[in-house]
């Protein structure tokens, strides 16, 4: 089965630092404000950003661990996720399209995510992040083939609607 | 075609009146009695008005919709234009709503959903009421004929049905008033009445040491409370009798349509090749005395997310049997019987609900501590209902693999048995949270296109054995794929 780009870590990484920033400065005020908390709110946001920080690096470490794809016959199988292990089972004759997207850190270590939509309730549920630009067009371009051909010659069972 | 005339006035008014509160309340605090801003505030009011019913006159004269061979096109806009094409074929639901107003007017409102997009495609507000029935009986029946075409029927078949369907259809339901009494009665939310309970452990010690109440002050609270869940339980029966007042459900060719309501009316249609689940639904007071209802559901919407509130079931009420037999008409599912989850799932349930119960103590705890002193303690009660609690919910979950159905079932206060054809599916998630994991427990979800799952929570089998959910979700995927592609058995994949 396929693994990520390890680069996508740093993008998880970054992210999670981002919102280490905002426990922070939200630990920092409740500190600031109540009177109970008897340290220097500087303390407490450092300690809360810290302690955030700390538990979102392992978190994205596992988080790489336990991601990984397959583009198989027939479906597109996808397992992900640490506290959730979620294994997505997605027919290609189910795919309404396919996005590439790439943001602005993305783009920048060259990096690309894959989106799969289907009609089902979780319409954009299944993105595949951080694949080598080359490969996620690959990846896209694949599944854009796979979810043409697979396509019923006969009948509306095809019609996912 | 145009909008009725008449829609502009309708239209005026029921926009005014959400507007008017806040005018006469801000306009009265704001002059304060001060006859001269009075006077400009009155002026304001009269200014907004015009400016309304100009809006909406704009808005009638430049709204234009046809049907034509194979669409519906809508242009509408005042400032910004909007030119909609809606092709047949991919229309779910036709809705007419009548309101009371409108009903003495002779106007409708109707509503037309596809599957794409958020909200409701087509709206129209309002419309002549024989033009919307015209309308709903047209779209239905070019849709059949686009439908018949595509799928390229045999020629005989699609003669005979075009002569079969009266417009009036077949009757397959009809809700008598004993029944809409029953549904009302029955149709009261219990988890209401077990909040007030819980509540109550925690309020009855705070005022009971407070307030030294007589005997005869403690009967008036008791009776208070009681004419209080009365008066609940009367109100929500009410409301479900004038929602479901005089319910028919026909079925007019390859579409089912139900009308109901007191006072406003609604008509809508499901168009039964758009079906995507079944699901057979009792509460904890139907399930005691046999009932059930049944609630169909297509991409278009979800019955029950419509903004009237609550359930739109194509059955309200009727004796189990009978809604089962009537769903089985609907979609030809085999019979089953759920199987539930491993017995260890029942002792994880314990352990979750005494969690849930450790979390109120501690929760009132500090609240005793930090705010204001209750007796947090009493809460430790709940604690014993940890074991009853899992054993219910343990004893309504399961599900069934049948040929062409996956059947799943879940939840005590309001059971529901979902029937989801294997060609419905769109995708297979097996998911197991580190919870389950120390169990080897884990649960798979058969998402479809209906966008129900989003508020009744989606078609699950809950808590199997992990190695069994493995297998069933590579059963599940196998049964898709052959659904689909009409294969059988022969092409399997791994």
């Amino acid at each position: 089965m396929e693994r990520l780009d390890s680069r996508v870590r740093f993008i998880w990484f970054f992210r999670a630092a981002v919102g280490s920033v905002f426990a922070g400065g939200l630990g920092g005020v409740a500190a600031a404000f109540v009177d109970r908390i008897p340290v220097s709110p500087f303390v407490a946001g450092g300690l809360v950003f810290a302690v955030v920080l700390a538990l979102s690096a392992v978190h994205v470490v596992l988080r790489y661990r336990a991601w990984r794809f397959e583009v198989r016959e027939d479906t597109l199988y996808i397992e992900r996720g640490v506290l959730v292990n979620v294994r997505t089972v997605v027919p290609y004759v189910r795919v309404q399209h396919v996005d590439a997207r790439r943001g602005p850190i993305e783009r920048a270590l060259g990096l690309s995510s894959v989106v799969v939509y289907t009609a089902g309730s979780r319409g954009a549920d299944v993105s595949i992040p951080g694949l080598v630009a080359g490969r996620a067009d690959d990846v896209q371009e694949t599944l854009r083939r796979l979810a043409i051909e697979s396509e019923p010659e006969t009948g509306d069972a095809g019609d996912a609607v | 075609m145009k909008l009725h005339p008449l829609s502009i006035p309708v239209r005026v008014v029921s926009r005014a009146v959400g507007v008017a509160w806040a005018f006469i309340f801000a306009g009265f605090a704001f002059a304060g009695g001060d006859p001269v801003l009075l006077s400009g505030v009155v002026v304001l009011v009269v200014l907004a008005l015009a400016v309304l019913g100009g809006y909406e006159v704009a808005y009638h004269r430049r709204f234009e919709y046809e049907l034509t061979e194979d669409s519906l096109d809508i242009s509408s806009g005042v400032f910004s234009r909007r030119e909609r094409e809606i092709p047949l074929r991919r229309v779910q639901n036709v809705d007419v709503t009548r309101s009371f107003v409108a009903r003495l007017l002779g106007l409708a409102e109707v509503d037309v959903e596809t599957a794409g997009g958020g909200g409701t495609e087509a709206n129209l507000r309002f419309v002549g009421g024989e033009e919307a029935d015209r309308l709903q009986e047209v779209i239905r029946e070019k849709r059949a004929a686009l439908q018949r075409e595509d799928s390229g029927a045999a020629e005989t078949d699609a003669d005979a049905e075009t002569e079969a369907p009266a417009v009036e259809g077949e009757t397959l339901f009809e809700l008598s008033d004993r029944d809409l009494l029953l549904y009302g009665a029955l149709s009261f939310d219990p988890r209401l009445a077990s909040g007030v309970v819980a509540l109550a452990t925690f309020l009855a010690p705070t005022f009971g040491d407070r307030i030294s109440l007589s005997g005869l002050g403690v009967a008036a609270v008791v009776g208070l409370a009681v004419v209080a869940a009365l008066g609940l339980w009367a109100a929500s029966a009410v409301a479900r009798i004038v929602q479901f007042y005089g319910f028919r459900l026909r079925r007019v060719g390859d579409d089912l349509r139900y009308e109901r309501g007191l006072l406003s009316r609604r008509d809508g249609t499901i168009p039964l090749s758009k079906l995507q689940t079944v699901a057979v639904e009792e509460n904890l007071l139907m399930r005691r005395w046999g009932f059930a209802s049944l609630a169909v559901e297509t991409a278009g919407y979800a019955p029950g997310s419509q903004p009237s509130g609550g359930s739109e079931a194509a059955i309200p009420i009727a004796p189990r049997e009978d809604v089962l037999s009537l769903a089985r008409t609907l979609e030809p599912f085999h019979n089953f019987e759920v199987e539930r989850p491993p017995e260890r799932a029942r002792k994880r349930y314990v352990r979750r609900y005494l969690l849930a119960g450790v979390a109120v103590v501690a929760g009132g705890f500090l609240v005793d501590q930090f705010l204001t002193s209750v007796p947090w303690y009493a809460a430790a009660v709940l604690l014993l209902l940890a074991w009853p609690a899992a054993r219910l919910s343990y004893r309504h979950r399961g599900y069934d693999l049948g040929p062409d159905h996956v059947v799943t079932r879940a939840g005590f206060w309001n059971r529901s048995t979902r029937v989801v054809p294997y060609r419905r599916v769109q995708t297979v998630i097996r998911r197991q949270t580190v919870f389950q994991k120390r169990w080897r427990l884990a649960t798979v979800v058969f998402d479809t296109a209906g966008s129900r799952s989003i508020s009744a929570g989606d078609a699950a089998a809950l808590d199997r054995d992990a190695e069994e959910a493995d297998s069933l979700a590579a059963e599940v995927r196998d049964r898709v794929l052959a659904a689909v592609y009409d294969r059988g058995d022969e092409r399997r994949t791994d």
